[in-house]
């Protein structure tokens, strides 16, 4: 063996002697292949003729390879309305979407960290239930709220059944229920990432700005926003990614979007839809290369020292503190409690929509049918279902979330920590910056384009995991790894190299460093990176919707029922996977002290 | 960050090219599933229940379709093969896909060695020729009972195995009594937004739109033109002016021009619901004033009466008096054997149970709207569950009095669904529909 040669394998023995390095080849490959591979499997898909669909019959051939789809989508006459209006309604949701999500949300944790305003631990808590409730559900509670038949041509809802009040059109369907219905489900996300920032905000800056007699507005915008930049930016690239690929609230409330698109070009204009799902990527492209860029910029705003750990509170004077928490109190009643109200209420109705128990106080306009009944023969108006309690398909499916749900954040959060853990070892290295970029671009890339991508990839007769569990966990993981390979990251840039460094000295095994003296000091940042892939796969429908049967998991289910109009089963569901959050937020909060508000309420 | 990008997009072209290189052809040969259909098309019903008993006895079988009742039959199904052996005993999974993804589930599926799916019942015969059939996704199986009643020599047919004709039908609430559709242009006329299932969802919808321009659908939008006072003629006349044109352009008949009127005021004018179940649910309700739908005549099944709501809310437009034009449109629900069917013996069984008896029927039988393929089937469901005079129904009225199969298609001139026409038209009369502008309430 040459002196060179001797070198080199002495040098990378000395790389791979490093954990941090292991874990990033590891990672790297793997993040690699589970994010190239659907992609490749998807731009397949653009030039492959499919049987029966438009390729077909333009280019005349029953198989092959054609770039027909592209020219059609592009250049027919149905340009505008598949792509070009699609593509518009979907920049603007996001867009509207973000800024309603960062005031709504950023109003919020101002008044809670920052303000003396009362009740805060109650409204801290119930201010993030939209946002484990799945988001088409607040947009059916939307349609049975508001709907009549004099504006939307249907039934009269609860506002126009009771009062007779009937809202505008533009109220009830399209961009603006859309914005407000997504809004409010992503405001949780910004009162959480900008609430940590304002919890944890040097006060010096302004209260230094407060001795130079500076007016407090000036303060607000000169000095507080720009400290909250980069959290608000977060929100931007978190909540525009999310928006971009919701499919069932634009299907409810009636808003063409790339997302609704895909799923209604899908049977004719396959090959089309596919490119569609391209386009919905390169956003999750864009907003990473937004990210980097955003990245960069922060560093101008690092003005957080740590050094003062006073906060000083606006007061909102004796009654305001009051009048302020009873406004919010009254804006969460209809975001968290009406819903659950009504999923309730819902259950009892002997006919969908039928409020009439409301108005005559007549029992006989209530029923337990939903919930007990134990036969499918007689025809009792469940489309052959048996009753909640009894559904086999229901309980099933609540069976196979949660086992989606517990091995994906198993699986999403050991990954995602152990990337955290060696970016932050590594972190100026390419590799390291690479790895950190990679897993982090599904997470931006549109849930309806990702469940697309590896629903071709699994659908071929050489990987054939349509319609089982184990897509849903590859998936799920591939989606959810950012959750903790953030939370990681982060908690672990907070760690100084001379604790671990101490224990390398003592000879310590990189193994019992980490789960000795790493994870339990970051224990709570840890476990919600694990916590939030967790509850998110509860309620997740857009990216596994293409990926199985609807009886497979709770979501699909529910959505079902929703399609079919049976709204006291999806009410019902909707209940039982609001229990299951509260009660595993409750639990991990009660062993770990880990949730998702992360105690910003106090 | 840039080359990072630029990497990328290089790595995936290099990647979808190399992939491109691949393409897979089924083998023409006969599948193991097409042997097994080939020997249970002579087997009576009971030989195949012995053995589907033999096959999926402890098993579960998963099946797929475009109806909900599904469900209901299984549980039927294996009463009827414990009645032979006692201790048999399945679990089952019914599916039933939304939004057109029935297709693409089974194709997935189809790519397995074995399915998830044992069979499917599946409407949208257009699709099912191109997408399921020619690529041997899915096989018939012709059970020798339903071939001797419709007196069909099996190695002849070349058709699929209807399990049932549905229509869907235009209904009205009642409640206002001065509001009346007499004529089928009435639910096209200015201000009128029919509750509708999208077009895009449910493809036997715009299949649906395909068939009235052929002649003989068009003909009938003439004719129910041509009994329009004046006034009205003279609204729609515009709009068939401004089409005539493009029926040209399409190939269509003379009377093309009333079908792609009609079509083109349908299209702008419908309000889309997501399935059949809600746009009954709205009508019946007293609040739904002046609101029409075009939805599935079995539907109002389901309706429990209440203060708010009622059956009697709703009339059929065709059951009334004087009234002209189509009443509503038919399509099929085609049962088949997936070709890696998981059970077929049990799949082939169940198949032949639900075409040949009452009994295995009666999951669609024991309501009114859904016409059994089988002569003596719809006979002896007719016998035992008297639709005709409404006793099937909650509420007897005249809107749950079904006047059978052969009334609505003669009579109540329901527009029935022709795959082949449809896949003919598909990509012309298709594309011109698609782009026609939508309805949102405004």
């Amino acid at each position: 063996m040459s002196k060179k040669t001797r070198i080199r394998l002495n040098s990378i023995k000395t790389y791979l002697s490093k954990p941090q390095n292991v874990i990033l080849l590891l990672t790297g490959l793997l993040v690699t292949f589970t994010t190239i591979a659907p992609i490749v499997a998807i731009i397949r898909d653009t030039v492959t003729i499919h049987p029966g669909t438009i390729d077909q019959y333009l280019s005349g051939k029953g198989s092959g390879f054609t770039l027909v789809n592209y020219l059609d989508l592009f250049t027919s006459k149905l340009a505008k309305t598949n792509l070009w209006t699609p593509l518009l309604n979907t920049t603007v949701l996001a867009i509207g979407s973000c800024t309603f999500a960062i005031l709504f949300g950023g109003v919020f944790a101002y008044l809670i960290t920052r303000t003396n305003m009362a009740f805060k631990k109650y409204l801290s808590s119930i201010f993030i239930f939209p946002y484990i409730m799945p988001q088409w559900t607040l947009a059916v509670v939307w349609q049975n709220l508001f709907n009549s038949n004099q504006v939307t041509g249907t039934a009269d809802g609860l506002l126009a059944s009771l009062f007779g009040i009937h809202m505008p059109a533009w109220w009830c369907l399209g961009l603006f229920p859309c914005i407000i219905v997504l809004g409010m489900h992503y405001a949780p996300f910004a009162y959480i990432l900008i609430g940590g920032i304002f919890k944890n905000m040097d006060a010096n800056l302004e209260e230094a700005a407060t001795i130079l007699d500076t007016p407090r507005w000036k303060i607000f915008t000169h000095v507080t926003i720009p400290m909250v930049k980069p959290a608000i930016l977060s929100t931007i690239l978190l909540v525009a990614g999310s928006t971009i690929g919701s499919y069932p609230v634009p299907h409810y409330l009636g808003l063409p979007t790339l997302a609704t698109k895909y799923v209604s070009m899908n049977d004719k204009y396959t090959g089309e839809a596919s490119i569609i799902a391209i386009i919905m990527m390169l956003f999750g492209v864009a907003i990473m290369y937004l990210n980097q860029r955003s990245l960069h910029s922060r560093k101008s705003y690092t003005t957080v020292t740590g050094k003062s750990g006073q906060i000083t509170k606006v007061n909102l004077g004796k009654s305001g503190r009051y009048v302020i928490a009873l406004v919010f109190v009254a804006i969460t009643f209809f975001t968290s409690i009406f819903p659950i109200i009504s999923f309730a209420f819902e259950t009892f109705l002997p006919n969908p929509g039928d409020y009439s128990f409301l108005y005559t106080g007549n029992t006989n306009n209530l029923t337990t049918k939903w919930w007990v009944t134990a036969e499918n023969i007689t025809e009792s108006g469940m489309y052959g279902q048996l009753g909640i309690l009894h559904n086999k398909t229901i309980w099933h499916a609540f069976g196979g979330t949660i086992l989606v749900a517990v091995i994906c954040c198993l699986t999403a959060g050991v990954i995602g920590t152990l990337i955290g853990y060696a970016v932050s070892k590594d972190r100026h290295s390419k590799l390291a910056s690479y790895v950190n970029s990679m897993a982090f671009l599904p997470y931006l890339m549109p849930s309806v384009a990702v469940g697309a991508a590896y629903f071709i990839l699994f659908s071929s007769g050489k990987i054939n995991l349509f319609n089982t569990y184990t897509a849903l966990v590859i998936v799920g993981t591939v989606k959810y790894i950012p959750f903790a390979s953030r939370s990681s990251l982060n908690s672990m840039l907070q760690l100084s190299n001379e604790i671990e460094e101490s224990a390398i000295i003592q000879d310590i095994p990189w193994i019992k460093r980490m789960t000795r003296i790493i994870i339990p000091i970051q224990k709570s940042s840890i476990v919600s990176g694990f916590l939030l892939p967790f509850m998110t796969c509860l309620r997740e429908l857009s990216l596994f919707m293409l990926l199985c049967v609807q009886g497979f998991i709770l979501s699909t289910t529910l959505d079902y029922f929703d399609e079919m109009g049976l709204y006291a089963f999806s009410s019902g569901i909707n209940l039982i996977l609001i229990i299951t959050i509260l009660i595993s937020n409750f639990l991990v909060n009660k062993i770990t002290g880990a949730s998702l508000d992360e105690g910003i309420g106090g | 960050m840039k080359k990072l990008l630029c990497l990328l997009m290089s790595m995936l072209l290099v990647l979808s090219l190399a992939a491109c290189g691949n393409n897979n052809n089924k083998p023409a040969e006969q599948s193991e599933v097409q042997k097994i259909i080939a020997e249970a098309q002579n087997m009576t019903l009971e030989e195949l229940a012995k053995k589907a008993i033999e096959e999926s006895n402890g098993k579960t079988f998963y099946g797929v379709g475009n109806s909900s009742r599904g469900k209901s039959a299984l549980p039927l199904f294996i009463e009827y093969l414990k009645t032979i052996d006692a201790s048999y005993n399945m679990n089952f999974e019914w599916q039933q896909p939304k939004n057109n993804k029935i297709f693409d589930q089974l194709t997935a599926d189809g790519l397995k060695e074995v399915g998830t799916f044992a069979m499917t019942l599946i409407q949208d015969g257009n699709q099912i020729e191109s997408k399921m059939v020619q690529t041997g996704v899915l096989d018939t199986f012709i059970p020798k009972g339903w071939a001797e009643a419709n007196g069909i020599n099996t190695a002849e047919y070349k058709g699929y195995l209807p399990l049932q004709t549905l229509n869907k039908i235009f209904e009205y609430n009642n409640v206002n009594p001065d509001k009346k559709y007499d004529n089928c242009w009435d639910f096209v006329a200015e201000g009128e937004h029919g509750l509708f299932m999208g077009i895009d969802s449910e493809i036997v919808g715009k299949n649906f739109l395909y068939m009235l321009t052929e002649d003989k659908y068009a003909t009938y939008l003439k004719e129910a033109y041509d009994k329009l006072p004046a006034a009205e003629q003279a609204y729609f006349k515009t709009t068939i002016d401004a089409v005539e044109k493009d029926a040209k352009e399409l190939g269509l008949g003379e009377n093309g021009k009333y079908a792609l009127a009609w079509i083109k005021l349908w299209v702008n004018s419908y309000n889309e619901q997501t399935d059949d179940g809600p746009i009954c649910n709205i009508l019946v309700k007293k609040s739904s004033v002046d609101q029409f739908g075009l939805l599935v005549y079995s539907k109002v099944r389901s309706v429990e009466e209440t203060d708010e709501t009622s059956v009697t809310n709703l009339n059929v437009a065709a059951y009334q008096d004087g009234y002209e034009g189509i009443g509503g449109y038919a399509y099929c629900h085609y049962l088949f054997v997936t070709d890696n069917s998981p059970l077929p013996w049990t799949a082939c069984a169940f198949i032949a149970y639900m075409v040949e008896t009452v009994d295995g029927f009666s999951a669609w039988g024991k309501d009114l709207g859904g016409y059994s393929s089988n002569p003596l089937v719809a006979q002896g469901t007719e016998e035992k569950y008297h639709h005709s005079l409404g006793e099937s129904a909650k509420v007897v009225c005249e809107t749950t009095k079904d006047r059978g199969y052969d009334w609505w298609v003669n009579t109540g001139k329901l527009v029935v669904e022709d795959p082949k026409y449809c896949a003919s038209v598909a990509f012309t009369v298709g594309s011109w529909i698609e782009m026609l502008d939508k309805y949102t309430p405004q």
